[in-house]
């Protein structure tokens, strides 16, 4: 279970892609607690308990 | 080992068909012994299977019935290593292609597969591939077939499937979407669909700021040029930091891209879909009533409604028939249809827009991946209503070999002929030169009909330029 055995050739490319459009997902996860930080900290927002679900879905293009 | 509930099937599989389109796969592929559709699967498949039935997700209804069944008799040499198991999966009605789908039927597919692989990835498994033949059409209802696409997850893996998604699902839905230009072609034309750089190249500079087109197009392109050479390097270094996480996030993102993606029928397309539900004229009842009577006078397994347009007559086929293929050229109205039916939860009646002068070819390895219309089913009832003249005249086929033609899919028949003088010819007549089409004549097109078929009932309509036959086929 240590190869990848696909059967469809997933293209150099289209893997480095993922990578990055998961690098910059992550990057947005992280701007995101970020902002909700200083949010709170000035008072703009009520304290919540910070989730580790933050939707990372759709703000990174 | 769990226990099979099924009898095996037919002691020979030697004789019985194996799917020409399945065998791209080498972990399992698909048979057809009586009235059964099966998979083989290989050692490492059935171990796959079973990973997936005992997360459940196989009970999913969006997946095909499917049981394991004894596998006595089965033909050794299916695979390349032994069979290691057997499946038996629902037949599905009528088998049918992307290229044959309308926008949304293509749409609700890609929503459907990547549901499935976000679904999967929760219970640490994967599709590992990502193509519309993979899902087919109950009615209106977009169901998964393909059960040999889920496989375990590998650690570090990345969504091997992606560029395949790209390349069948949403570059043909890019297309139409964001250029309006029709995906048929390209994905009849090219079984593997749209390869980044040809969409690329089919995108303007504008496109790039244009959500989601940048990473998915542009960026795709270039990275496929760049490290083309350099596959091995690359699979090791991104197996090294991917994550789970980034696939789902991925898989995320792509949903809701495919899922903001529209494409609506030009405004002329909506009036016409409206009225000619509500016409109440006299001629409109007595060809409701025709066909009905037709339609109601037996249970038919398969009925054919070719020129279907905004369904009117597929409804009322569809009230004695088991199934009902609704076909039309033009898109916009099958669009339309599909969205009522989908609404209605219709199971019964499928919609596909094809052009019946230029119907789906065989395609793929030898020709015979994907089959033409007539090879998945031939339908038992047709109905040809406000189609001949459009064939004949438009498409410029002899009315004879039109006649030919239904003749030989051995069906019973519904047909309406539009004189010469109906309006609808002489709009699609003006324009050529005077004296064509001389086989286009009521009495010409009766007797070719009387010799192809035997006549049971005609009815001239009120207007007097549209009569209507049933017919059916000669016996012997």
């Amino acid at each position: 279970m240590t190869t990848v055995l696909a059967y469809l050739d997933p293209g150099s490319g289209s893997m480095i892609l993922q990578v990055i459009a998961g690098g910059m997902a992550a990057v947005a996860v992280t701007a995101k607690l970020y902002w909700n930080r200083l949010l709170k900290f000035l008072h703009i927002k009520k304290d919540e308990p910070e989730t580790a679900t933050v939707d990372t879905t759709g703000s990174s293009e | 080992m769990p226990r099979a509930v099924t009898p095996p099937p037919e002691q020979s599989t030697q004789s019985a068909g194996l799917e020409p389109g399945s065998f791209r796969d080498p972990e399992s592929r698909v048979f057809y012994a009586g009235d059964g559709v099966y998979r083989a699967l290989s050692a490492d498949g059935l171990a796959d299977f079973e990973a997936l039935r005992q997360t459940g997700l196989l009970e999913d209804p969006r997946i095909v019935a499917t049981e394991r069944v004894q596998d006595g008799g089965v033909d050794r040499s299916l695979l390349v290593h032994e069979p290691a198991a057997v499946l038996k999966h629902e037949r599905i009605p009528f088998v049918s292609y992307p290229y044959e789908w309308t926008f949304s039927m293509l749409k609700d597919a890609a929503l459907l597969q990547l549901d499935l692989l976000l679904a999967a990835l929760e219970r640490d498994l994967v599709l590992k591939d990502s193509t519309p033949y993979n899902v087919q059409f109950k009615g209106a209802r977009p169901v998964f077939v393909d059960v040999g696409s889920f496989e375990r997850l590998r650690e570090g893996e990345p969504w091997i499937a992606y560029r395949q998604f790209c390349m069948l699902y949403l570059y043909p839905l890019l297309l139409q979407a964001t250029k309006g230009v029709p995906y048929h072609p390209w994905l009849r034309g090219s079984i593997d669909g749209i390869t980044p750089p040809q969409m690329r190249a089919l995108l303007s500079f504008r496109d790039r700021f244009r959500k989601g087109l940048f990473t998915n197009v542009f960026l795709h392109a270039r990275l496929e040029a760049k490290y083309a050479d350099k596959p091995g390097e690359v699979k090791q270094e991104v197996r090294r930091v991917f994550k789970k996480e980034l696939f789902v996030a991925n898989v995320r993102k792509m949903r809701k891209l495919v899922d903001r993606l529209g494409w609506d029928p030009p405004e002329g397309v909506w009036t016409a879909y409206g009225e000619r539900n509500s016409y109440t004229d006299d001629d409109a009842r007595r060809k409701d009533e025709f066909v009905r009577q037709v339609a109601t006078s037996r249970q038919w397994n398969l009925v054919w409604d070719i020129g279907a347009n905004n369904g009117r007559y597929s409804r009322i086929a569809a009230e004695g028939a088991k199934t009902v293929l609704a076909v039309d050229a033009d898109q916009g109205p099958v669009e339309l249809l599909y969205r009522d039916l989908r609404q209605e939860g219709n199971e019964q009646i499928l919609t596909l827009t094809m052009n019946l002068a230029d119907p789906s070819p065989g395609l793929g390895w030898r020709g015979l991946e994907r089959k033409p219309l007539p090879e998945r089913g031939k339908p038992d009832l047709v109905l040809a209503l406000a189609l001949i003249h459009h064939v004949a005249i438009s498409a410029n086929v002899p009315v004879k070999e039109f006649v030919d033609w239904l003749a030989s899919l051995g069906s019973a028949l519904v047909i309406e002929f539009p004189t010469r003088e109906d309006p609808m010819v002489q709009k699609l007549l003006a324009p050529k030169r005077e004296g064509l089409h001389p086989d286009y004549e009521l009495d010409y097109f009766e007797r070719t009909l009387g010799e192809a078929f035997e006549i049971e009932r005609s009815e001239r309509l009120e207007s007097g330029t549209r009569v209507l036959y049933h017919a059916r086929p000669k016996q012997g």
